[in-house]
């Protein structure tokens, strides 16, 4: 490595650490020489949405699970089922709770005891859109009409936040409901709903509620997108950096039949146009048409397994 | 009975009661078999990676089992503003669960307990003088739980703390041990750990043969104690290497 020209590598690297420098004094100017190339610092062009992976049924002691890793940021989650009574207004009917979770240690900016402003922001817009879109029968969540049905906790921890995480969120959401089975159970004598062992499936002391362990029926299944908007740019699947420096989100929540569920932008300073906004819904639907291919993929092949 | 939050119970509770009485018949017979087929003196398999999240300065992930846990280290940083002036840097752990990480689901609240026991345990590892007036942050996550959490989440933050680069004077590796009457098992799960007779747990440093923590619990007879620190210290010595080997992968696949 040592070459003839020896003050070459020094003067590389001083360019480097020029261009480090440059990047976190004026973050702003930086992404906008980038920008002028339609190019993003990592690489990606403006409209290009990081690697995504599924992975289906990393917890066991849940019901069903799926981590998503959406470039750098991480999310798992789970579903718990439990038994509750229905409401008389909907008596055949089960319930969801969903929440979301940012432990410290998905950033250095959330310390313990204090938690983060926007994970009840994040928990609110996916229940609503897992409500919305419809991808749950609720009525499959029925037990015994008016006396038993389950308690869906869907549970999101968000285990590294690198940007996107709505998206990211969702995404784990979805997967693990895809993933949901839902166990064999039988009533006691004290009218209690119990879960019936592998043991006891021969000698049933009464009779299983369902036939056979099964799983939800899925339609509609909601996929997302978030883009920032600066100046004329639009910047799918943004990191957090990107967050940070540039403050016009735009979340476009698309079903899998390409119907709009929700869209939000929150404030900003890039007031959205027309034309802007049919863009931003033409890359989420791009976006939903990739992620349903994913989704499929993992799944199919956790089935072969 | 339809106001206020709703009531739900998980309905694998009755299985489960029964099912641990009747291990905790079995388990006082001299010999049983393990529900993981393993032997009494035989530690579970362990999967170590470092790096589980890039927004940390260091963290490390932790499979024994199906006990998992992510542990990341921030800093050294900046102390609370109304800490007082310190010499010698100070540890700030905290220990968490997630609301799935056993099988009723729980409220995924902090374990305080765990988390000045991580404290203690890690902190005469530590070189604290080489960051004066700063903190370093150890966070731990137990996805999901399984029997041995404590030791699992020592040794998995003494190699993020590795990770991290923060100077120590030997990895901590720790290892627990159940007793059931004349029998000793090492490296329990949750099962067994809820019908145990006693238990012990080491937090060891093998190059400097330290034990930086020792927690022994229920009846014991000094020969048992004895044979069992053996154990313990064994086995800490073995998972300590495995901890050294999974630092040396990540430093290869790094100049590779």
């Amino acid at each position: 490595m040592a070459s003839t020209d020896g003050d070459r590598p020094e003067s590389k690297l001083a360019a480097e650490i020029e261009v480090e420098a440059y990047r976190r004094l004026f973050p702003l100017p930086y992404y906008d020489r980038h920008l002028v190339e339609s190019v993003r610092p990592d690489g990606r062009a403006l409209g290009q949405a990081r690697e995504t992976t599924i992975a289906v049924g990393p917890v066991s002691s849940a019901n069903g699970s799926a981590l998503v890793k959406l470039g750098d940021t991480t999310m798992l989650a789970a579903i718990k089922l439990e038994v509750m009574t229905p409401s008389t207004k909907s008596p055949d009917e089960g319930s969801l709770a969903v929440d979301f979770y940012m432990p410290p240690i998905c950033s250095p900016s959330i310390r313990p005891g204090r938690p983060a402003d926007t994970a009840p922001v994040i928990a609110k817009q996916l229940s609503d859109a897992i409500s919305s879109s419809g991808m749950i029968n609720l009525k499959e969540l029925s037990l015994v009409s008016g006396k038993a049905a389950w308690m869906a906790y869907l549970d999101i921890y968000c285990l590294n936040a690198d940007g996107s995480l709505f998206d990211a969120a969702l995404l784990s959401a979805t997967a693990a409901f895809s993933h949901l089975q839902i166990p064999l159970v039988s009533l006691n004598d004290s009218g209690r709903v119990i879960t019936i062992s592998e043991e006891q499936k021969g000698k049933s002391v009464s009779e299983p509620l369902n036939k056979e362990i099964r799983k939800l029926a899925i339609k509609n299944t909601p996929f997302s997108l978030t883009c920032i908007l600066h100046d004329k740019h639009i910047l799918a699947d943004p990191t957090s950096e990107e967050e940070s420096v540039m403050d016009t989100h735009v979340t476009v929540v698309l079903d899998s039949k390409g119907r709009l569920v929700s869209s939000y932008k929150a404030g900003g300073s890039v007031l959205l146009s027309r034309s802007m906004i049919k863009n931003c819904m033409e890359i989420a639907k791009q976006r939903m048409e990739e992620l349903g291919e994913i989704l499929k993929e993992s799944l199919s092949a956790m089935e072969i397994d | 009975m339809a106001s206020g939050p709703l009531e739900t119970y998980s309905p694998s509770q009755t299985l489960e009661r029964r099912h641990q009485q009747q291990k905790r018949k079995s388990f006082n017979e001299i010999d049983w078999a393990r529900s993981d087929g393993r032997n009494f003196h035989q530690c579970r398999p362990a999967y170590l990676r470092t790096g589980a999240t890039s927004s940390a300065s260091g963290s490390a992930y932790a499979e024994f089992g199906s006990t998992k846990v992510i542990v990341s280290v921030f800093g050294p940083r900046e102390s609370k503003k109304a800490m007082m002036y310190s010499d010698v840097g100070r540890l700030n752990c905290n220990v968490s669960y997630t609301t799935f990480s056993t099988s009723t689901r729980g409220q995924g609240s902090d374990n305080k307990d765990f988390s000045s026991m991580l404290q203690k345990a890690l902190e005469g590892a530590i070189i604290l003088e080489t960051f004066p007036k700063t903190t370093v942050d150890i966070f731990a996550l137990v996805l999901e739980s399984a029997g041995g959490d404590l030791p699992i989440i020592i040794s998995c933050a003494s190699l993020a703390l590795a990770d991290a680069g923060i100077m120590m004077y030997d990895l901590v590796s720790a290892v627990s041990l159940s007793c059931f009457g004349k029998n000793l098992v090492i490296d329990p799960t949750s099962e067994e750990e809820a019908c145990q007779d006693g238990s012990l747990m080491i937090a060891y440093m093998p190059i400097r043969n330290e034990v930086t923590q020792f927690t022994l619990t229920g009846e014991w007879s000094t020969a048992k104690i004895n044979e069992a620190m053996e154990l313990c210290l064994d086995a800490c010595s073995k998972l300590s290497n495995i901890l050294r080997s999974c630092l040396k992968e990540n430093v290869l696949d790094f100049t590779d």
